[in-house]
């Protein structure tokens, strides 16, 4: 039913958009390809069927790759540290490899496409992007991606068990351990927690436990902050969480194995991203028995400071393509697309998707949906990009975030003496 | 005829001296290049990568031996180098053992030779990356199958992969599985080539059987196990995929290894400089192993 309801919203706009269509030539690149890198992502997965769509309207081909995050990384990096034009078009997560990628030259700046009325739809409206999304896709002015979703790590758990062990549902982030101590009271064979614990994976989770309890990863001078009493707090709690409730294995675990366990119906709490909700969901009886939240707020601080990021889609400066991808970004941006992506679970970063009628009739068809939309318009309006201390070397200095996580798991260090030593490595990056 | 053989063997090395001609020249150009373009060309920009410090959007700044120097002081480093040794010399060990006791065992098989062969092939016909996604699979401490056999016997559950003090000996596994056939192989063709009468004149003489492994197969067969010892240093000095799939080098950092060290400082912290500098090393590392083990080939032969 449901995708009646989009497919007949979606040709509803069709039908609607050949008096602004007519305006524009989409068949002005015809004959040319377009060749995509992309990370392994709900989005991608979707644009794989649906880029036959793209082709029929303006003739361009579309060639993708796409590779596991790890992977893809590396041949983006291979590829454009070589100047490589074989790849046009790469998803780009801003928040994290922005700077570098900028002071390498790597992004085309998409800005004098976007005010260019011959090469972009009249339709297109670059304001209809949440303001939060658009400032952490520019960088100094460079326009580098395109918003393709937003996402953020949530608080799943399944009320059934809460239920049935008579816990409430937590409303403040402390009440995690204890209902955790609680359910492993109730029943010792439920499995009780899962969360990152792969090193570089971790501080996307970690984030909200260090922020809610009213910590951070800088001091007010800028310093690396992991050795704050609230931060080493943050650190101690979701560390003891995956030492003492969490499945064995869980330092190689990310969010494959996470959503696995949760799915399995093998574990009653997570932390874990906003973009797994759909395969969560996927799994018989998840959608009725889930809950899903933002992380609860610190009780003493009231401090609600989730994680928010987007992948966006940038235009690679070495690109022989330009035109061809510029239409291939509208397209894949545009309200229509972002419709249509609903369905596998990207939560849309146009304002006229989140708060048009397709979008608030899929989630108000199940209570779980509604909850999860509210969910991600709370952590648009509260969230940080921030999950690390402040460097340009973000990917090292989250490994080393993660890695003082790990030598709490393991038993070789307090969770202050892992912070402060952090923090020494941090302070060497900035 | 004493002159005959006189001349064949003046004439022998004269034809061996002789000038290459135009023509031959122009035939192995094209290999020459070749091995140019894809070996020294690369291991030289390699080289004079790691004199440089290079990272993404900044300037190339030429360093000297700097990031040599940094090596040396690095703790990761030497974390790196240790558990590449460590790596090295468990999964060598067992899959020399191993591989040779299995080749002898395939020699003396006479049912269904051929079939047998054919399964004990398929592991090291398996792409790593396959392996690696098996691995995380099976042994998954809570969702792995290894586990449930292990709880369904009664048996003490295992992290595996996930504790630091068990990782490496769990990869050494992993690549024992899959490499000792090849040893195996190596071993029963050596084996196979030996001369029978040997161990034939040792029966008659009494020699027992032990004593035969011991005194006879054992040395005979030495040259192919320094044969099948350097094709497996090579691969097992510069090991990657599996750990990269399953652990990423963790927990903390204890399967680092020196090939994962240089690949996280390239590739995903973009120090390209100092990950040159790190291959250079590794790739010295293989390159004195292959040495010490050609000059133990020559020790070895008969």
């Amino acid at each position: 039913m449901l995708r009646r309801t989009l497919a007949a919203l979606a040709a509803t706009a069709l039908l609607a958009a050949p008096a602004v269509a007519q305006d524009f030539n989409w068949r002005a690149q015809e004959g040319r390809t377009v060749t995509l890198l992309l990370n392994n992502h709900p989005w991608s997965q979707a644009m794989r069927e649906m880029s036959a769509d793209f082709t029929a309207r303006t003739g361009i081909r579309v060639r993708m790759e796409i590779f596991n995050e790890e992977q893809f990384r590396a041949r983006l990096t291979t590829l454009m540290q070589g100047r490589s034009a074989d790849v046009d078009v790469f998803m780009s997560l801003p928040s994290r490899e922005g700077a570098v990628f900028k002071r390498a030259g790597w992004y085309t700046d998409l800005a004098p496409l976007i005010a260019d009325r011959a090469r972009t739809a009249p339709d297109f409206n670059y304001e209809d992007f949440g303001a939060g999304m658009r400032q952490q896709a520019t960088l100094d002015g460079l326009v580098a991606t395109l918003p393709i979703n937003q996402e953020g790590p949530l608080f799943y758990w399944r009320r059934d068990i809460f239920q049935r062990c008579g816990i409430p549902e937590p409303r403040f982030v402390e009440d995690i351990p204890e209902a955790a101590a609680k359910l492993r009271a109730c029943d010792a064979n439920q499995g009780v927690w899962a969360a990152r614990g792969l090193r570089g994976a971790v501080p996307y989770a970690l984030t909200g436990f260090i922020n809610n309890l009213g910590g951070s990863y800088a001091t007010p001078d800028g310093k690396p902050g992991l050795c704050q009493p609230a931060s080493v707090r943050g650190i101690e709690m979701y560390a003891n969480l995956l030492k003492e409730y969490g499945p064995p294995g869980a330092l190689n675990h990310t969010f494959t194995q996470v959503i696995e366990l949760l799915g399995q119906g093998r574990i009653a709490m997570t932390h874990e991203s906003s973009n797994e909700f759909a395969n969560i969901v996927r799994f018989p009886g998840r959608a009725q028995d889930i809950g899903v939240r933002v992380l609860p707020p610190g009780r003493e601080t009231g401090i609600s400071r989730p994680v928010v990021i987007g992948w966006g889609l940038a235009i690679s400066a070495h690109s022989r393509q330009r035109d061809a991808a510029w239409l291939f970004l509208q397209w894949a941006t545009s309200t229509e697309v972002q419709t249509r992506l609903v369905q596998n679970g990207v939560a849309p970063p146009r304002a006229s998707v989140f708060q048009g009628p397709a979008f608030t009739a899929w989630a108000n068809e199940m209570p779980i949906r509604r909850a999860w939309a509210d969910a991600l318009v709370e952590i648009g309006r509260t969230g940080t990009g921030v999950y690390q201390s402040p460097t340009d070397r973000i990917p090292e200095a989250r490994d080393i975030i993660g890695n003082a996580v790990q030598q709490v798991v393991l038993g070789r260090a307090s969770a202050r003496d892992a912070a402060c030593a952090a923090d020494a490595e941090l302070a060497r990056l900035q | 005829m004493s002159a005959t053989a006189v001349a064949g063997t003046v004439a022998r090395p004269a034809r061996l001296r002789r000038r290459p001609t135009a023509s031959f020249r122009w035939m192995v150009a094209p290999a020459l290049l070749f091995a140019a373009g894809m070996i020294v060309l690369p291991f030289g920009w390699a080289i004079w990568l790691s004199l440089q410090e290079t990272m993404i959007g900044g300037e190339a700044r030429f360093i000297g031996l700097d990031n040599y120097r940094r090596l040396i002081a690095d703790d990761e480093f030497w974390n790196g180098f240790r558990l590449t040794i460590v790596l090295w010399l468990l999964s060598l060990a067992l899959q020399l053992v191993l591989g040779t006791w299995l080749g002898l065992l395939l020699a003396r098989l006479d049912a269904a030779r051929g079939l047998i062969r054919t399964v004990l092939i398929s592991p090291f016909m398996l792409p790593p990356v396959v392996i690696g996604m098996m691995a995380i699979v099976i042994l998954d401490p809570g969702l792995g199958v290894a586990n449930w056999l292990l709880k369904e016997a009664g048996l003490p559950q295992l992290l595996f992969l996930a504790d630091p003090d068990t990782v490496i000996l769990t990869v050494a596994l992993l690549d024992t599985w899959q490499w000792t056939p090849f040893v195996a192989l190596i071993v029963l063709g050596g084996y196979l080539s030996l001369p029978r009468d040997v161990f034939e004149a040792a029966e008659i003489d009494g020699a027992r059987a032990w004593q035969r492994f011991r005194r006879i197969t054992l040395p005979l067969l030495a040259p192919t196990l320094v044969t099948a010892a350097v094709l497996r240093s090579v691969d097992l000095l510069r090991f990657f995929d599996v750990i990269y799939i399953t652990t990423q080098g963790g927990p903390g950092h204890a399967s680092t290894t020196l090939n994962i060290l240089a690949y996280r400082r390239g590739f995903e912290f973009f120090e390209f400089g100092y990950a040159a500098a790190l291959m250079v090393t590794l790739s010295a590392i293989v390159f004195g192993s292959v040495l010490t083990f050609a000059r133990l080939r020559r020790a070895v032969a008969w």
